[in-house]
This record gives C-alpha cells, structure tokens and sequence, in this order.
C-alpha cells in the first residue's frame, strides 16, 4: 500500500520528466504572468493522450446518464461509505480516475515545480468541472463539463465574497431572484482562481423570493463568459501563487436561463458547495507533498555539496538535524496521501481525517519549505534556487481550501459531535 | 509491417553509480531503472512507421532480469503492441555477443520486416550488439542513424548519417533490415495515460533459455568471449577554470593557457 503501483510508477516517471522539461523552464515566464498558462496546460494533457480520452469517457458517461436518467445521490458531512458504482473496466480513463493515487501522483509532480499551475488545473477540472460532473444533468455536462474538464475552456468556481470568507455560506450576499425563465443574479465574488482567464463560472448564490437571508437555500449556477452583467476584475497582485491567476468576479443584473441551475432548486446545495470543498481539501495534502518532497530532496543534496568551515555543511548537527525533522514530515505526509487515495478508492469519506491532513500537511509544507531556505543560506532566498518560490506558494495552502483554523475546528467539531 | 525493437532496461542518466566492493560490478540496489535513452527512439520510430502503415505491428524485445517488464510496458504504454522477455539465470554476465546471439535467436522465427534499435546502449556504452545481431540474421544493417524513409511498399529503406565535416551519408537498405537509432531521428512522445492503464493488459512473453533452443554453454558468462576483470570509477576530475574579464581579455588569456599550462595549441 506504501509503494505505488506499476501503472501509478510510470505515470510518475513521465510526468516528473515532462515537468522536468517543459514545465521547469517556463516557471518564471509563469510567474511572470507573460505566458497563458492554460495553453501550457492543454500541452500537457495532449502529451499524455488526456485530452481526447476524457472527451471520449465522458461522452460515454453522458449516454449512460441519459440512458439511466437522473439519481438522487446525498452524501452527509462526515464518515459516510458511498455505494460502489460498477465501472467500465474496459475504459482507462475510467480506470485512471478510479485510482485516486494517479491523480495526487500527478498533482504532487506538478507541484514539484509550479504548484500555482497545479492550482489553475485542478479549480479548473476537479472543482469548477467536478462540480458539474457531479451535479449536473447530461446536458450541462456535455455543454459545460466536458470543455472545462478538456480544458477547451477555462472554468472558475466562484464562492468567496468579500465579506464572506470562511463563513462563506453564512455571509454569502449573492442573490439569485427568479423571473420567468431566468434568475437574475446579483453580487460580487473575490479570489477567484483563473478569473481573469474564465470562460465557464460555477458561482454559488442564494436563491432570493423574499424571505429572511438565512431562510435563502444556496444553489450554484453555470454562468459563461460574454453574458451581459457579468464582469471580472484585472489579476490580483500576490505573494505566492504567482503561476495562477486570481481575480475578482462581478454580476450586475445578470439573466442566467433555468437550465443553468445545477441540481433542482428544492434541495440545498449547501452539503454540495461542502462536498467540493471536501473533495478540495483531501487535494491540499498531495500539493504539499509535491512542495515537500522537492524541498527536501534539494536540501538533502545541496548539504552534500555545500562546504564551510572546511566540510559539507551536512556534516554539522544542525543541519542533520533539520534534515531529519524535514524527512518525519515528508514521511507523514506522504503516509497520509496514501490514506486519502486509499479513502478516495475504496469511497470511504472521513471528513475529520480529510480536514486535519489538510491542516497538516498545509503547515508541514511551509516548515519544511522554510527550513530548505534557512540550509540553502543566502542562496536560499535567490529565485534561481526554487525553494522561496516553493515557500511562497505553500503558504497559500494554509488559506484557500479554508483556512488551518477553520480546518481544524471542522476536525473537532466532527470528533466531539455524538 | 511487422516491426521489431530491441530495448534494454539501463540505469537513469542521473544515477551516482558505486562499484561493489570486489569490483565485480556495479552496486544496483536504489538505482531508477528507465529505457535506454537511443533505445527511446528506435521505439517512437517503429510507432511513427506503424501510424503510417496500416496493419503494422510492434513487438518489443528486451534480454534482462525480471524488473525489465516495467520498461517494456513503458514501450506498451506509448502504444508498441507486444513484448517479448529473454530471462533466465544462465544469461548472466553475457557480453554483447552473447547477448546478439539470444536476441537474434528468439528473433529468428517472428520475421520482422525492420528492426530498430538505439545505436548503444547507455549502461556499457559498447555499441556492438546491434551489428552482432545483423550478422547473426544475416541482415543488413544501417548504424548511428538520424533520418529513416521506408518506401511505400515496405521492401527498402533509406537512412541518413551524419558523418564528419558535416556531410551526411545516405544509405540505401533492402528490408529486412536492422537500424540503430542516434540522437535527432524524432522526439520520442510520452506515455499516454489511457496506453498506461492498458499496458498490463497487452500480450507479453516471458522466455527462458530452454524455450529460446540455446544451451547453457552458449549464452551469459560461458558463452562471453570477453571478460571483464574489474571495475573502477574513473578519477575524479580537477574542477574547471572561469576565466573572468572581458571577452577579448579573456580569449587571450585561455590561449595562453592552452599554449603554456595544457600545452594543448
Ligand atoms: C490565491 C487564492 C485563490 C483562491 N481561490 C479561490 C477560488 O477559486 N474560489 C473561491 O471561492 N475562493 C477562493 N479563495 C478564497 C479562499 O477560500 C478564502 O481566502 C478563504 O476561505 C479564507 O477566507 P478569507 O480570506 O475571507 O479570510 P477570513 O474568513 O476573513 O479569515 C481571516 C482569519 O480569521 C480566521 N477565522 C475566521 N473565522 C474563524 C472562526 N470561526 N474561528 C476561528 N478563526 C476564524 C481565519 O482562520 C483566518 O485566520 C482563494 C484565495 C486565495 C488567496
Ligand atoms: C539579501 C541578502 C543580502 C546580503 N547582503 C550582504 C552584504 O551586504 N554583505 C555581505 O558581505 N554579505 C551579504 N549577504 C550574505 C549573507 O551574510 C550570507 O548569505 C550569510 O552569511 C550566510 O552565508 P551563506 O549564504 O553562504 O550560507 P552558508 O554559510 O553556506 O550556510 C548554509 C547553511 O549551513 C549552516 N551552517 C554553516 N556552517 C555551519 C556550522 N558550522 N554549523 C552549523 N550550521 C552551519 C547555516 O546556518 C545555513 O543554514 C547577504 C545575503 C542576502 C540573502
């Protein structure tokens, strides 16, 4: 269970080296914000054969849809084992997606180099495009789902408002007023990922026919670029991250037709914004392992190769012992990766453990981050030397996916729940 | 077209290598195993041939211990569509013509209509076994080839070299043929993910020696004509100079160096 698997070995090798060759060269011009990284991204899935797989599997998963017709599926907060839908076992990408393990494989590589890039893939495919995959009606996948998981398009999901962060829900201020065919939406959504490149908007907003705030149930609706009303802002300024673009959206009386309501409006949506958000946070852990493990096998290697006072500075105590204190949290991390992929295979959902390995693995990855820094020296703070990059980035994963505070009350809240 | 490619599983490019403590050979625990690099291209070339060729096979041929698989199924995973495992103890300590001589056997009977191959392999650099096997099959053989043309009715081929000067050579092959690839002759693609998950499922041959009709006597360490006595590491080079300045200071510089210190010019 600790190794991976022979399919799961060579997906890592050839992702290792095509970030190692086409992704590693281009992390400044990224950063930089000079190159369109979705284009980058479209290469990648080409290179791999991804492309053209998912269109073909999800074309079929839309004819089974409509062959079957529409399924209740409720999942609650907490321990909860999903029925196990039998599988196309004659379908790889089905098979792919399946084992949880090939996605963090592949995340964790990305992350290695450009965990920003990492980000925009996966709001894109596993947020903004899971979101419809698993919500959406045959026609919104075909229409929406299948060219934001294809990357043809670029997809944002849009939750956090400016006076509604970690009370997102709760604090939530869009509205969606119904009128006729359409509902009219209203409001303002901050830190977007991909924003200022979005094309198709999963915004969460509350349905408003009047009564009390809190009485609104929130849906999420698909909006498009080019709807009139619907705006974004220029890219935000950051500290980290840098490889991803973030911005604000805005929607001013904007007519969104019926048919792009995900889901049917009686029942709230609220356990499935939760449930993207648990499927975001059981992510977090396989980016930082990608940040951590990077940090430090160059910090491993540059104490071997670095002499002061005469000898490898990996020959000092202190340094040894910051390489075993880096090494028991790689190793936990990457233990409990393999515990989520594990979880994610076998659909046994543990919100409490989802949450504080998020929580963890977010803090480990900017310790260990830091503490690469403070080996490579001076040249640790020099961009040429990738980890105050890798630094700077995983301190984002202590804040989006809700913050460390947040995850851990969650945690507890679970746990002390009877 | 039925095409054969011979790959040889060598340590990654990057690999720190250690010499065992009596010299006997290398220290192989923690080493990454990846395809040989030349071996890459001759693999891409037969699956470029085989998009054109409609009804082209590709069968892949590695002569190695067990973990050779992984990397055969590499070769099924960018989209080669069998693999063939020469593994049996008594192969051990082959040189490269006893080597040729178990490839060319198991070969023998699939009658290919090409076989590619890198022009060396990376882990013992000797450049001799795909020559060998050519003389073993009494085919003829193109080497260190960078451009390969087969005719639209598959009986020839036409492979360039590049040659000294900068001239390239051109030769003209009847098929069957044998063609080792140099470095340039494409971009090998990567594994795909859907040809990762099938790979497993796509047919693959395990042969010993009995099942390749060759006696023990004639293959591995028996059959060797060389033997090799020891291995070292070479010694440790001195670090390299940066001659600092400007460009013309320093041009005249690294010439008086040439001409005084390495007495080189
Ligand atoms: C780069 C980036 C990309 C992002 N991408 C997206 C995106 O694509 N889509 C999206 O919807 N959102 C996105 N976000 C938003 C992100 O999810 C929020 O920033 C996050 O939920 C925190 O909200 P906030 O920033 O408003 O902080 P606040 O909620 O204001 O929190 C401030 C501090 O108060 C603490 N706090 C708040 N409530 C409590 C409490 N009850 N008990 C204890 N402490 C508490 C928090 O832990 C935090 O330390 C992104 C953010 C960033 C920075
Ligand atoms: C932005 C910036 C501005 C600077 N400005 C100046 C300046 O104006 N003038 C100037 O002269 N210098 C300047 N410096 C250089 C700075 O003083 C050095 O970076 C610092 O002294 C560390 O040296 P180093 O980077 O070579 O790291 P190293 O000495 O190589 O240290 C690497 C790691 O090994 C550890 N280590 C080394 N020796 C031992 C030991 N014996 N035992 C235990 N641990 C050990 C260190 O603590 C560190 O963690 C600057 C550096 C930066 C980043």
């Amino acid at each position: 269970m600790f190794e991976l698997t022979e399919p799961q070995k060579m997906i890592q090798q050839a992702f290792r080296q095509w970030c190692e060759n086409e992704l590693q060269p281009k992390v400044e011009a990224l950063e930089k914000a000079e190159i369109n990284p979705f284009d980058l991204m479209r290469q990648m899935l080409d290179a791999f054969g991804m492309r053209d797989a998912m269109r073909e599997g999800m074309k079929r998963k839309v004819q089974k849809m409509r062959e079957k017709g529409p399924v209740e599926d409720k999942k609650e907060e907490g321990l909860v084992e999903d029925k196990k839908e039998e599988g196309d076992p004659d379908d790889p990408m089905e098979m792919a997606q399946r084992d949880m393990m090939i996605p963090f494989t592949m995340i964790k590589e990305l992350c290695r180099v450009a965990p920003g890039f990492a980000m925009s893939f996966g709001v894109s495919t596993a947020l903004a495009g899971g979101t419809i995959l698993s919500k959406g009606n045959a026609d919104q996948i075909e229409k929406w789902g299948v060219p934001i998981n294809a990357l043809d398009k670029v997809g944002c999901w849009c939750l956090t408002e400016p006076e509604a962060g970690s009370d997102a829900f709760g604090s939530m201020k869009a509205t969606a007023k119904p009128k006729d065919d359409y509902y009219i939406l209203n409001g303002q959504k901050t830190f977007i990922t991909n924003a200022p490149y979005g094309e198709i908007f999963v915004v969460y907003a509350k349905i408003d026919r009047g009564q009390p705030k809190d009485k609104q149930p929130v849906h999420a609706f698909v909006l498009e670029k080019g709807m009139p009303g619907l705006t974004t802002g220029k890219p935000f300024e950051k500290m980290g991250m840098k490889d991803s673009p973030t911005g604000e959206v805005f929607m001013d009386d904007v007519k969104v037709p019926k048919a792009n309501l995900l889901g049917v409006e009686k029942d709230n949506l609220r356990d499935q914004a939760k449930e993207s958000l648990g499927n975001e946070r059981s992510g977090v852990p396989a980016m930082c392992l990608g940040i951590i493990e990077r940090c430090f096998e160059e910090s491993v290697k540059y104490a071997k190769e670095r002499k002061q006072f005469g000898k490898p500075i990996g020959e000092f105590q202190a340094i040894q012992l910051k390489i075993a204190n880096m090494y028991i949290k790689y190793m936990n991390v990457q233990n409990i990766v393999y515990r989520l992929a594990w979880m994610g295979s076998a659909k046994k959902r543990d919100m409490a453990f989802i949450c504080a390995s998020k929580a963890y693995a977010a803090q480990a990855a900017i310790e260990v981050a830091m503490e690469a820094i403070q080996i490579f020296g001076g040249y640790g703070y020099m961009k040429e030397y990738h980890v105050e990059k890798l630094l700077r980035d995983a301190k984002l994963l202590e804040l989006g996916a809700g913050t460390t505070d947040i995850n851990l009350l969650t945690t507890a809240r679970i746990l002390l729940r009877d | 077209m039925k095409i054969g490619v011979l790959m040889k599983q060598v340590p990654d490019t990057e690999t720190k290598i250690r010499i065992k403590d009596d010299a006997s050979g290398i220290v192989v625990d923690g080493i990454k195993w990846v395809m040989n690099p030349y071996d890459e291209y001759a693999v891409e070339e037969a699956l470029r041939i085989k998009e054109k060729k409609a009804g082209s096979t590709v069968t892949i041929i590695s002569m190695g211990p067990k973990r050779s698989v992984e990397t055969i199924r590499t070769g099924l995973a960018m989209g080669a569509d069998s693999g063939i495992l020469i593994d049996d103890p008594a192969l051990e300590g082959a040189d490269c013509y006893a080597t040729a001589k178990a490839l060319a056997k198991v070969m023998e009977p699939e009658n290919f209509d090409l076989i590619l191959c890198g022009k060396q392999a990376i882990d013992d650099d000797s450049a001799q076994v795909p020559q060998m096997v050519a003389e073993f099959l009494g085919m003829p053989q193109a080497m260190v080839i960078d451009k390969l043309v087969v005719s639209d009715d598959g009986k020839k081929a036409t492979c360039y070299r590049r040659i000294e000067g900068g001239a390239k050579e051109v030769l003209e092959v009847d098929l069957p043929a044998i063609v080792a690839a140099e470095k340039g002759l494409n971009e090998p693609r990567y594994a795909s993910l859907p040809g990762i998950m099938k790979a497993k499922s796509k047919p693959f041959k395990e042969i010993n020696l009995g099942a390749l009709g060759l006696k023990a006597e004639e293959v591995g360490a028996k059959g060797a004509k060389l033997k090799v006595k020891k291995y070292f590491l070479p010694a440790e080079k001195a670090p390299g100079k940066i001659i600092p300045g400007e460009p013309e200071d320093a041009a005249r510089a690294l010439v008086k160096m040439l001409r005084e210190e390495a007495k080189v010019v």
